[in-house]
C-alpha cells in the first residue's frame, strides 16, 4: 500500500512480435527496453534512467529459447537465468556458465532476470560477463535494418555503456562450443555466502597441448569500468610449462591489466591482490578437471 | 493486609517449587505459527481504511544546519495534498528524549543528522505525497559537521547541542577496589584498543503506524512499537491530551531486536499528528532507505581496556574506558552506556575496577536500542582481554575463565552479592567437553597452510530487568469467561520471538490445568495493564510474571472452591486437562466448564491481574557501586572458525551454546531465539556495518550495499546446553533468552578469528579484506 519510490511517468509499450520490437526502438526517442526489469525498474525508481518510452519485450518467446546447433550454443537474449541455469545443454557444454548464474541473486531473481539484460545492463559486476568472455561469445545485435554480430569482448564500452546503437537490441548469444578438454572455472568473492555483488569474479578456460599450456582465457568483473579479458596474462601463461610456479609469477600480470576503484564493497587494492588470488585458484581449478593436479595443497 | 492467596510472592515461590509440568519445559507448538506460515498473519500494513491519508516523511538532506525556512506552499498546492506538518504544528510537546530531553520529534531550528525528519506530508495518494514531498524547500544554513567522537570529545566551539555546552551527553563510572593496587601485584598485564561498528536492525517489517480518528476524541494506533504504553505516552506529550484517549493495538510485528522499542513510539506519535490535525486515518511507512537512513542503530564503541592477573591466574584489575558515539541524540544512548559499563568485567570476579563510561554526540544517526543493548561490544573487548591474558600465562582459556568465573556467593564489579541463579561455571565446563575444546585447541593451534581452523571461547551475562534502582514491574489481566475459555492481556508483544504466544500460554495452561487451546492471548496492546517493554529479554522473564500471578490468584480461588465442592482439602485438588480432581482419586472429579459455571453462580470473581514490583536494592552512582540487576541470564558460546589466508574470508563453521537462563519453558523457542541471535551476531562480526561519508552521510541505506548473513553463512548450531539456574522472581524460575546468544557471538568469533592466524583481531566486521591485510602486515614483518 505504501510508496517507497516514485516511478516517473513513461509510455509503455508492449509489442507483439521480435520484428514490432524493433520497429518501435528504431521509431522512439528516448527508450529503454524493459525484459527482467530487475535492474531497469530500480534505476528508473531511483532517478537513474528517465525514459520516455518503456518497451517490454519480456514477453517475447522468440527470444526465450536455448539450442544446440551442432557448432554452438544459441541462447536467445530473453531468456530467464534460470531457464539457463537448468539447462542440461549448458551444464554439460558451457559450465562455467552454469556456475556463474548458480551464484547470481536469488532463485526469485533468476526467474525474471534475462541473460540479454544482464549484458545490456552493463554493471562492471555483470556476472554473466566473464564465463561468455572466456567462451568467447558472439553477440547478435539486431534492427529494423538488419543484424550484425559482436565478440562479447567488444560489447562493453564503460560502465552502462555499450556498442548497441539506440535503435538495436541484442537478441541471441552465440556460444561457440568451446575446444575439447577445455577445463574452466568462475570463481566469485563476495561479501557474503550468497544473494551478492561480487568484489571480483574471475572466468577461466585453459587447454593443454604437450603438457604445456596452450589456450588460456581469462576473464574478470568489478575490477575495472567494464568487465574484461587479461589478454596479457593470458599470453604470458601460453606455451608455459604447467606448475605453480609459473602460474604464481604469471598471474601477477593480472592486477597490471585491471583497474579497480574502492568503494563501500572493498578497496582497490584488496580487489587487485583478490583479482591475483582468485585468477591463480581459477586456473588451478580449470586444470583439475583435466585431471591435472599440482600445487602441494588440496583445495 | 493481603491474603496469601492473593500475595504474588507467595505464588510466585509456591510455583517455582513445583517438581512435575504438564506444559512447562515442553515444545508446545507456539500459537501463531499456522497463521504465519500460511500468509494469514496480520501485519500493520494489512490494516487499510477507506478515507485514509498517505503520510510521507521530509528528511534533512545536512548532517548539521539551522533551519533558516521551511517552504511549503509548493507542496501544498499540489492536488490531493491534505497536509504539511512541522514542528510549529505540534499541539503539545516536541520533546521525545528518552534518557535526555534532547529530542525532538520534528527538526526545531536546527539538524543533527543527515536523515532527521522534518516535516511530513499528508495526500490522498500515497504518489502525491511523494510529490509533495519532492516540493518541500529547506532553506539550511550550513554549520560543520563532527563525525569523529573522539574529536566531538575535545571540541567546544562545534556543539551538536548548543544549550548541553559539551558534545558529551553522559558519563557513567565504577569505582571498585584500587586498581593501582591492582596492577602492581599482577603478573601480567595486557592493554588494548577494540573498536565496533554501527549495526543496522535490518527488520523484515519496516516502522509505520496507522493512526485513526474515534469517537469521544480518542485515537486508536495501530502500530508497531516494542511497548504499548510508551507509544501511548509519548503520543500523548505529542498531542498534549490525556493518554487514555490513546489506544495502542499491535497486530504482529516483523521483527524489532531494539530499533522499534526506540521508533515504535516516535512512528506512532507521528501518524497521530497527522491524523489529530486532519481528522482522518493516517498512515505512515518508512520505505527501506528512509528507515536505514533515519533510525536508531546499535552504537559504534572505542574500548580501552587494560587487565591484570596473576601467574596462578586470578584477575587483578580491570581499568576500562568505553568511548559510545551516540549521534546526533541520546536518545536511550545512557542506558546503553549503564549496561555496558556494569557489565564491563565480563562474568568475572574481579577485586579492583575502574570504569569510566562516555556516551558522545557526533552528527550522524543516532545509537540506539539494539539486542544485547551496549553489551556485545563490551563483552567483546573482555573476552578478547581473557584470551590474552590466558595466552600470556600460557594457561587454556577455558581453565582461565574457570578460575576467575561467577559462582554463587561471588561479588561482582559493582558489589552486587550473587546469592542465586549464577550456573555459567557449569555451562562453560559441560560445553567446552561437548565442543571437544581441549583436543580442537591443541590441534589448531598446529595447522598449517592455507585453510587455518580456530576455536574461540566467549561467556557473557547480562542483567535482567531495568539496571539499578530502575523502577520495574510485571503485570497482566486474566479474566475467565463464563463457558470455561481463558482470556489473557498482556502488554508484551509478539515481535517474532513467540513469548505471548508460547511461554505465556504455557504458564496459564500449566497453572490453571486446562489444555493451551481454552487460551486466548490478547497481546502488545495498551488496553492490558502496562506490563513494561518487550526488551532487554524480559517478554518472558520480566513480562510472564504477571501472567503467572494472575493465574495463580484465579487458581488459588478456584482450589478452595473445587475442595468445597469435591469435599477435600484445596491442597489436594488437581486440575489437569480441564477436569479438577482430588489427588489421588480421580473418580472424584468436576470439569473445567462446570467449576466455573459454579464459579460464576456462587459470585466469585473470575478475573485477576498479576500485578508485581520488583525488589531492587541502592546504587549509589558516584561510585557505580552496588545492585545493579536482580539476577542476570549467563551463556557461553564456543564458535569455531575457518579461515582462508590467502582471500581473508572467515567461515564460522560450527557454534555450541550454552545457556543459564533459568528454566527453559519452551526449548524449541529457545532454540529459534538462539540461532536467530548467533546469526545477527556473526553479521556483527564478520561483515555488517553502516557506512557514512565524509559529511556523515549514510552511503549504504540498501540492502544492495548493506549486507547481512544468509542462510548460506550460517554455521551449524549444536543443541544448546542448559544449566536451569532458577531465578526467585521469574516466572517457574525463568530468566531472560531473546539477547543472549548474541552477546558473546562477535567475542567467540574473533577469539577463534585470533586462534586461527595467530593474530589478536581487535576490530569489527571481520571482513575479508580486514582480516587479509592483518594476515599480510604480519607476513612483511616476517
Amino acid at each position: 500500500m505504501a510508496i517507497f519510490y516514485l516511478l516517473p511517468r513513461f509510455n509503455y509499450y508492449k509489442p507483439k512480435s521480435l520484428n514490432e520490437a524493433l520497429k518501435l526502438l528504431n521509431d522512439l526517442e528516448n527508450s529503454k527496453v524493459l525484459a527482467g526489469g530487475t535492474d531497469l525498474v530500480l534505476d528508473m525508481k531511483i532517478g537513474r534512467y528517465k525514459p520516455e518510452n518503456v518497451i517490454d519485450i519480456s514477453h517475447l518467446n522468440e527470444l526465450k529459447y536455448i539450442k544446440d546447433d551442432g557448432k554452438s550454443i544459441r541462447i536467445g537474449a530473453g531468456t530467464t537465468l534460470q531457464t539457463i541455469l537448468e539447462s542440461n545443454i549448458v551444464r554439460k557444454k558451457i559450465p562455467v556458465l552454469a556456475e556463474a548464474l548458480e551464484i547470481m541473486g536469488s532463485w526469485q531473481l533468476r526467474n525474471v532476470a534475462t541473460i540479454g539484460g544482464n549484458l545490456c545492463n552493463a554493471s562492471p559486476a555483470a556476472d554473466t560477463a566473464p564465463p561468455l568472455m572466456v567462451l568467447e561469445a558472439q553477440l547478435k545485435l539486431e534492427s529494423i535494418e538488419g543484424a550484425r554480430y559482436v565478440p562479447i569482448t567488444k560489447f562493453f564500452h564503460g560502465p552502462r555503456i555499450t556498442e548497441l546503437k539506440r535503435n538495436e537490441l541484442l537478441t541471441e548469444i552465440i556460444i561457440p562450443y568451446p575446444p575439447s578438454n577445455a577445463g574452466m572455472k568462475f570463481l566469485k568473492l563476495g561479501r557474503r555466502a550468497a544473494h551478492t555483488l561480487s568484489i571480483v569474479a574471475v572466468a577461466t578456460l585453459i587447454t593443454i597441448k604437450d603438457d604445456k599450456f596452450d589456450i588460456v582465457r581469462i576473464a574478470l568483473n568489478s575490477v575495472a569500468p567494464t568487465p574484461l579479458r587479461a589478454y596479457k596474462t593470458e599470453e604470458s601463461l601460453k606455451d608455459k610449462p604447467i606448475n605453480l610456479n609459473v602460474i604464481e609469477e604469471n598471474v601477477k600480470r593480472v592486477a597490471e591489466e585491471i583497474k579497480p576503484i574502492s568503494d563501500v564493497r572493498a578497496s582497490a587494492e584488496y580487489r587487485k591482490e583478490m583479482s591475483i588470488v582468485l585468477t591463480r585458484d581459477a586456473i588451478l581449478e580449470s586444470l583439475k578437471m583435466l585431471n591435472v593436479k599440482i600445487g602441494g595443497e588440496e583445495f | 493486609m493481603i491474603p496469601l492467596s492473593e500475595d504474588p510472592f507467595y505464588l510466585i515461590e509456591k510455583w517455582l517449587k513445583a517438581k512435575e509440568f504438564l506444559v512447562i519445559g515442553k515444545s508446545i507448538q507456539r500459537i501463531d505459527a499456522f497463521e504465519k506460515v500460511t500468509g494469514k498473519a496480520k501485519f500493520m500494513e494489512d490494516y487499510v481504511l477507506p478515507n485514509m491519508v498517505y503520510v510521507k516523511l521530509v528528511l534533512s538532506s545536512e548532517p548539521h544546519a539551522r533551519i533558516k525556512a521551511i517552504d511549503v506552499g509548493r507542496a501544498l498546492k499540489i492536488r490531493g495534498v491534505v497536509g504539511v506538518l512541522t514542528a510549529k504544528d505540534i499541539p503539545g510537546e516536541n520533546q521525545v528524549g528518552y534518557a535526555l530531553p534532547d529530542q525532538p520529534l520534528l527538526a526545531e531550528g536546527k539538524v543533527r543528522y543527515a536523515g532527521e525528519p522534518i516535516a511530513l506530508v499528508a495526500a490522498e495518494e500515497p504518489e502525491i505525497a511523494f510529490e509533495a514531498s519532492l516540493a518541500i524547500k529547506i532553506d539550511y544554513e550550513p554549520l560543520p559537521p563532527l563525525l569523529d567522537p573522539l574529536e566531538a570529545m575535545k571540541r567546544t566551539d562545534v556543539l551538536v547541542h548548543d544549550e548541553r555546552g559539551s558534545n558529551i551527553a553522559f558519563t557513567t563510572r565504577v569505582r571498585k577496589g584500587d586498581v593501582t593496587e591492582g596492577f602492581r601485584v599482577a603478573d601480567v598485564i595486557v592493554k588494548n584498543e577494540y573498536r565496533t561498528q554501527h549495526q543496522e536492525h535490518a527488520y523484515l517489517e519496516t516502522e509505520g503506524a496507522l493512526a485513526i480518528p474515534e469517537i469521544g476524541g480518542r485515537i486508536t494506533i495501530i502500530s508497531c512499537a516494542q511497548y504499548p504504553h510508551l507509544a501511548q505516552a509519548i503520543t500523548a506529550r505529542v498531542l498534549g491530551i490525556p493518554a487514555s484517549r490513546i489506544r495502542i493495538v499491535q497486530p504482529y510485528i516483523g521483527g524489532g531486536f531494539g530499533g522499534k522499542d526506540d521508533m515504535g513510539p516516535l512512528v506512532a506519535a507521528k501518524a497521530a499528528l497527522a491524523a489529530y490535525k486532519i481528522g482522518r486515518p493516517a498512515l505512515l511507512i518508512y520505505s527501506r532507505e528512509e528507515s536505514m537512513k533515519s533510525h536508531c542503530k546499535r552504537e559504534a564503541s572505542i574500548i580501552r581496556y587494560k587487565s591484570g592477573a596473576t601467574k596462578e591466574g586470578k584477575l587483578t584489575a580491570i581499568e576500562v574506558e568505553i568511548i559510545m558515539d551516540t549521534g546526533a541524540y541520546a536518545n536511550r544512548g545512557p542506558f546503553i552506556l549503564w549496561r555496558a559499563t556494569m557489565h564491563a568485567s565480563g562474568p568475572y570476579e574481579v577485586p579492583n575496577a575502574k570504569v569510566d563510561g562516555y556516551c558522545v554526540y557526533t552528527n550522524k544517526v543516532y545509537q540506539g536500542s539494539f539486542r544485547g543493548f551496549g553489551n556485545p561490544d563490551v563483552q567483546f573487548a573482555a573476552e578478547a582481554q581473557m584470551d590474552e591474558l590466558a595466552n600470556k600465562l600460557g594457561m587454556d582459556p577455558v581453565e582461565f575463565r574457570l578460575k576467575n568465573i561467577l559462582r554463587p556467593g561471588s561479588l561482582t564489579i559493582t558489589s552486587q552479592l550473587l546469592d542465586h541463579s549464577v550456573g555459567i561455571a557449569e555451562a562453560l565446563e559441560i560445553v567446552a567437553q561437548r565442543a571437544s575444546w581441549k583436543e580442537k585447541r591443541a590441534l589448531y593451534s598446529k595447522m598449517k597452510g592455507r585453510f587455518r581452523r580456530g576455536i574461540g571461547v566467549a561467556c557473557a551475562w547480562h542483567g535482567i530487568s531495568t539496571s539499578r534502582g530502575v523502577p520495574d514491574w510485571s503485570n497482566a489481566f486474566i479474566k475467565i469467561e463464563k463457558d470455561g475459555s481463558i482470556h489473557v492481556f498482556t502488554g508484551i508483544v509478539e515481535i517474532g520471538q513467540g513469548s505471548p504466544t508460547t511461554s505465556h500460554v504455557q504458564i496459564v495452561s500449566e497453572v490453571l490445568g486446562v489444555p493451551v487451546n481454552y487460551i486466548n492471548m490478547y497481546f502488545g496492546t495498551s488496553d492490558a495493564p502496562d506490563t513494561g517493554a518487550t526488551h532487554a529479554s524480559r517478554g518472558t522473564s520480566i513480562g510472564a510474571i504477571g501472567v503467572l500471578v494472575a493465574a495463580a490468584k484465579l487458581r488459588e480461588r478456584l482450589n478452595k472452591l473445587a475442595a468445597e465442592l469435591l469435599e477435600c482439602r484445596p491442597e489436594e485438588v488437581i486440575v489437569r486437562n480441564g477436569k479438577a480432581f482430588v489427588k489421588g482419586r480421580e473418580e472424584k472429579y468436576i470439569m473445567w466448564k462446570d467449576l466455573i459455571k459454579e464459579a460464576y453462580a456462587r459470585g466469585i470473581e473470575m478475573s485477576a491481574t498479576g500485578f508485581f514490583f520488583l525488589p531492587k536494592g541502592t546504587f549509589d552512582h558516584e561510585k557505580g557501586q552496588g545492585f545493579a540487576y536482580p539476577a542476570y541470564s549467563y551463556i557461553v558460546n564456543i564458535a569455531e572458525v575457518e579461515v582462508d589466508i590467502e582471500t581473508g574470508i572467515v567461515r564460522v563453521l560450527r557454534m555450541w551454546p550454552a545457556l543459564a537462563s533459568g528454566r527453559i519453558i519452551n526449548p524449541l523457542a529457545v532454540e529459534g531465539q538462539i540461532e536467530g541471535a548467533i546469526a545477527q551476531g556473526m553479521g556483527l562480526a564478520l561483515m555488517e556495518k553502516v557506512e557514512f561519508d565524509e559529511r556523515g552521510v549514510v552511503i549504504n541505506a540498501n540492502f544492495t550495499d548493506y549486507v547481512v548473513p544468509t542462510i548460506m553463512d550460517m554455521p551449524k548450531v549444536e543443541k544448546p546446553v542448559y544449566v536451569e539456574d532458577l531465578f526467585k522472581y521469574g516466572p517457574f524460575g525463568a530468566k531472560g533468552v531473546g539477547e543472549m546468544a548474541l552477546i558473546p557471538t562477535p567475542a567467540a568469533i574473533a577469539n577463534a578469528v585470533t586462534h586461527a592466524i595467530g593474530i589478536r583481531v581487535t576490530e569489527l566486521p571481520l571482513t575479508p579484506e580486514k582480516v587479509y591485510f592483518l594476515i599480510r602486515k604480519r607476513k612483511m614483518k616476517g
